[in-house]
């Protein structure tokens, strides 16, 4: 396997760096990971995280208004910017010629950020995120889908309640108040990190990094997060909600806690649900799909977060005709045979990731981001390299054991979705 | 402080060459075409087999047999059944996919270099002895009409099935959808779909594409092994005619009560592939809705804040595809939001575009073509068009220059024959009792309300 070289330096106002050099390629990726996300939101607040990346894209002091987006299309490049529990991530993929356009770019939001922002502008960056949430959640079958499972998953003081992309409420109560104290609390250099990964010599990036960076004041100690990050391992019972929707398809979400991304006891998660739902050779498409004919699709992803406690979802979509509840006793029987997993189940999913990691890092961009999450979540950007080790190292007796104290009955959120007027019997 | 001027835009560094991979191109004695190129640093290796049996040439009444034979293909081979394939190829950490679209039928696996000999001698099992077994084929016909089912309750997916109902006349087959009509589908058999494959899915007119760390003999000797004696079949004719359904602008709202959003189509018939205005259209909708600094998303979204996202584009297949702008939309301003998009088609047909807005697109379409070769399933994608287009192998190498030679007479020009307010089809999805009587009120057309079952 491929090893990818990387330097590391941290500037004197905090600011990690990750330069990772590639001359075979005619590109550079620029991306900066803040350490905040839909996690530090604060009671009637939520969505507000998700609202700020969008103003980080309205221009700064010396930036104007969609010049951002302007001057790095008319490069021939490609830019964005997502906000997660955990994390914001903003990043541009370039022409090599175009470092120093992304650098003088991203470190003037860094540093000169609040001059440019108006009422105007959260208004009109408000209506787009409303619009964002009914095309993603509100005008789309189970659309509210990770929303509910994350308040049946974790407590109400649990940084992880709510959704990333908030309430309408939460939404509409947002001030520039808001955008300005949200601002200088987390984006300061001392809360994020930045990798240059591409066709770039490391000398030049570090003294433009220095040069762009180097005089954007530290912020103050970022503070800890909102409400109370520990839980119990597993929920300690089975939560159940039954919702009707304008929909043509019953389908049956399982959601259970597990150990944390980073901790050694989540990878057999990991790899779990991969021998559950990744190809057609998987536990349930073999099983509910193609023999029993039950389910019209299923998926299974274990939530790559690290605060208390990671989520493992399952779902499956009932073939028409097919009573929701019997495709959950389906689903509760063949999750359970992960108590039985074979050696070759194990395997295969590992070979699966295996692939997949060697195909996703043939991108400059997924390199530079993966540099920027290791160094970010663990401080460690060597786990570009190393993380694999982790995910072959599970064994089938590892999975096994964790089927059996993370995936039963005591630790499930169910949440089925009906068709309107099937409610009673699901 | 640094003593760095913040108010001036950086100037770029020196150039740095990007030269797209040189194509080889060889030929089997069964008129199969091999076409290869090196690609990148990693021990992969992309294969795509890309064969002339695209959609297009469903008879109507069996409208989804390419999909459904496509898929069909992993049910199981002479040899292996479904089950054991799929045991075989993830082993080996590959996954197999197959896709039909309306030109072509695309098969692809992506494998690390060492286990490429065995991926690909279970790739051509599956290409080329594939068994159908009859209770398969009816699983995978029924997930295929609840697929159909679950697409009536999807606004977007719904939106785009109904734009290409209403831009195009009934008997066109892009008027429906490739994955079929539940009427169409319901009756397809297992005899229908080994009457398709063995009608379609052969060597004849057929490109196997290989990618990423190989030179081209081991790819030949390869594809000489694999695919070597596949007996040829005669290639069959698609012949149709494109018309539009709708010779005056039309507004059809399809009914879903109590929708928060209305999903905007505005949709013409476009022009095909092989068209002399394709480079200045590709340059002309990059300023109308091309890219996110495009007039449509600045208007609709940055301006207004109707939107997350307004765009456009032209779905270019060997027939004439179409022209649509899609945007979805809050319910309340559904007709605000037709009339400015519609305002921005108008502008760019009166006033053209700038000289700025004009440079600015040919730099963004021709810088952003090394992005997008990355990985080798991208420049695969690439080798792909050339084969079902029919393009020189160094088409691409050209495609930069044949960018920077579009001016901005020319997009003004394009925008005026191409771009035509007179006879679109305007699809909404969404609430018709709010939306339809302002739409009416835009004055653009009728309006024909239709309800989904």
């Amino acid at each position: 396997m491929l090893r990818i070289p990387f330097e590391r330096l941290r500037l004197d106002n905090g600011l990690q760096v990750v330069l990772s050099p590639d001359p075979a390629v005619p590109v550079v990726a620029v991306n900066l990971w803040y350490r905040v996300g839909s996690r530090d939101e604060r009671p009637g607040r939520t969505g507000f995280a998700h609202l700020f990346e969008h103003m980080m894209f309205q221009g700064s002091a010396h930036v104007p208004e969609t010049a951002h987006f302007a001057l790095i299309e008319k490069a021939g490049g490609s830019l964005n910017g997502s906000t997660w529990l955990d994390r914001t991530n903003y990043y541009e993929t370039l022409p090599a010629r175009y470092l120093e356009l992304a650098l003088w770019l991203e470190s003037d939001r860094m540093g000169w950020l609040l001059p440019a922002m108006t009422q105007e502008k959260l208004d009109n960056q408000r209506d787009v995120v409303k619009n964002e949430r009914r095309w993603r959640v509100d005008n789309q079958p189970y659309g509210d889908w990770d929303e509910r499972l994350q308040a049946m998953v974790y407590p109400p003081e649990h940084p992880y309640h709510h959704s990333v992309i908030g309430s309408m409420e939460d939404l509409d109560a947002a001030t520039l108040e808001d955008v300005e104290a949200f601002f200088r609390t987390y984006y300061a250099p001392n809360n994020a990190v930045l990798t240059v990964c591409g066709a770039f010599d490391p000398a030049r990036a570090r003294e433009l990094i220095e040069r762009y960076f180097g005089e954007i004041p530290p912020g103050p100690p970022v503070p800890k997060l909102p409400g109370d990050p520990t839980v119990p391992p597993v929920i300690g019972r089975e939560v159940r909600a039954v919702v009707e929707q304008d929909i043509s398809l019953a389908r049956v979400y399982h959601a259970f806690r597990i150990p944390p991304y980073g901790d050694d006891r989540h990878y057999p998660a990991q790899v779990a649900a991969q021998i559950l739902a990744w190809g057609k050779a998987s536990m349930l498409y073999r099983s509910l799909v193609r023999r029993r004919r039950v389910a019209q699709d299923v998926v299974a992803y274990a939530f790559p977060i690290v605060v208390g406690s990671a989520m493992l979802v399952i779902w499956a979509t009932a073939r028409p005709g097919v009573d929701p509840a019997a495709l959950e006793s389906a689903l509760i029987e063949e999750v359970g045979r992960l108590r039985e997993v074979t050696a070759e189940e194990v395997e295969r999913a590992i070979n699966l990731i295996e692939a997949r990691q060697l195909s996703d890092l043939q991108r400059v961009d997924e390199r530079a981001d993966q540099l920027s999450m290791f160094t970010s979540l663990f401080d460690d950007p060597d786990r570009i390299n190393t993380e694999l080790d982790r995910i072959r190292a599970v064994t089938p007796e590892d999975v096994r054991a964790m089927a059996e104290e993370f995936l039963g009955e005591h630790n499930r959120a169910a949440l089925i979705y009906v068709p309107f007027g099937e409610g009673r019997s699901a | 402080m640094s003593g760095i001027d913040r108010t001036r835009v950086p100037e770029p560094g020196e150039v740095v060459a990007f030269e797209f991979p040189a194509v080889q191109r060889r030929g089997l004695d069964n008129g199969l075409a091999l076409l290869t190129a090196r690609h990148g640093q990693f021990p992969l290796v992309t294969a795509v087999l890309v064969l002339d049996a695209g959609a297009a040439g469903e008879p109507a009444d069996k409208a989804g047999l390419a999909h459904l034979t496509a898929n069909a293909l992993e049910a199981g081979t002479r040899s292996r059944s479904g089950e054991e394939l799929a045991w075989a190829l993830e082993r080996l950490g590959v996954e197999f996919t197959a896709e039909a679209s309306w030109d072509a039928v695309s098969l692809a696996i992506t494998v690390p270099r060492q286990r490429l000999e065995p991926a690909l001698e279970l790739f051509a099992e599956i290409v080329r002895q594939p068994a159908f077994p009859e209770d398969e084929i009816a699983r995978l016909r029924d997930e295929q009409l609840a697929s159909i089912l679950q697409r009536q309750k999807e606004p977007r997916a719904l939106a785009n099935d109904m734009a290409a109902r209403f831009i195009f006349d009934p008997d066109v087959p892009y008027a429906r959808p490739l994955i079929g009509l539940q009427t169409s589908v319901a009756g397809l058999t297992r005899d229908d779909v080994d009457a398709y494959y063995r009608a379609n899915f052969q060597p004849a007119g057929g490109t196997l594409i290989m990618v990423g760390d190989i030179d081209p003999d081991a790819a030949a000797a390869l594809a000489e092994r694999h695919f070597g004696d596949w007996a040829a079949a005669p290639r069959r004719a698609v012949d149709f005619h494109v018309r539009r359904r709708v010779e005056k602008t039309t507004i059809f709202v399809v009914d879903r009560p109590d929708a928060v959003q209305s999903e905007i189509r505005i949709g013409d018939v476009g022009v095909p592939r092989h068209h002399e205005d394709y480079f200045p259209l590709l340059v002309m909708n990059c300023i109308l809705g091309g890219a996110f600094t495009s007039r449509l998303n600045l208007s609709l979204r940055e301006r207004h804040g109707f939107t997350y996202g307004a765009r456009s584009g032209f779905a270019f297949r060997r027939q004439p595809g179409p022209f649509i702008i899609q945007v979805a939309v809050a319910t309340d301003v559904t007709a605000p939001a037709v009339r400015e998009a519609l305002r921005e088609v108008n502008a760019l047909r009166e006033h053209g575009a700038t000289p700025d807005e004009v440079s600015a697109a040919r730099d963004y379409l021709a810088g952003i073509l090394p992005l997008e070769l990355q990985t080798t399933e991208q420049l695969a994608a690439r080798l792909a068009d050339l084969a079902v287009f029919s393009l020189p192998d160094d088409y691409f190498q050209h495609y930069p220059a044949r960018i920077a030679a579009v001016d901005a007479d020319d997009v003004r020009r394009v925008a005026n024959e191409h771009l035509r307010p007179d006879r679109l089809a305007i699809v909404v999805v969404g609430d018709a009792q709010r939306v339809a009587p302002e739409l009416e009120a835009l004055g653009l057309g009728p309006v024909e309300v239709h309800t989904i079952t």
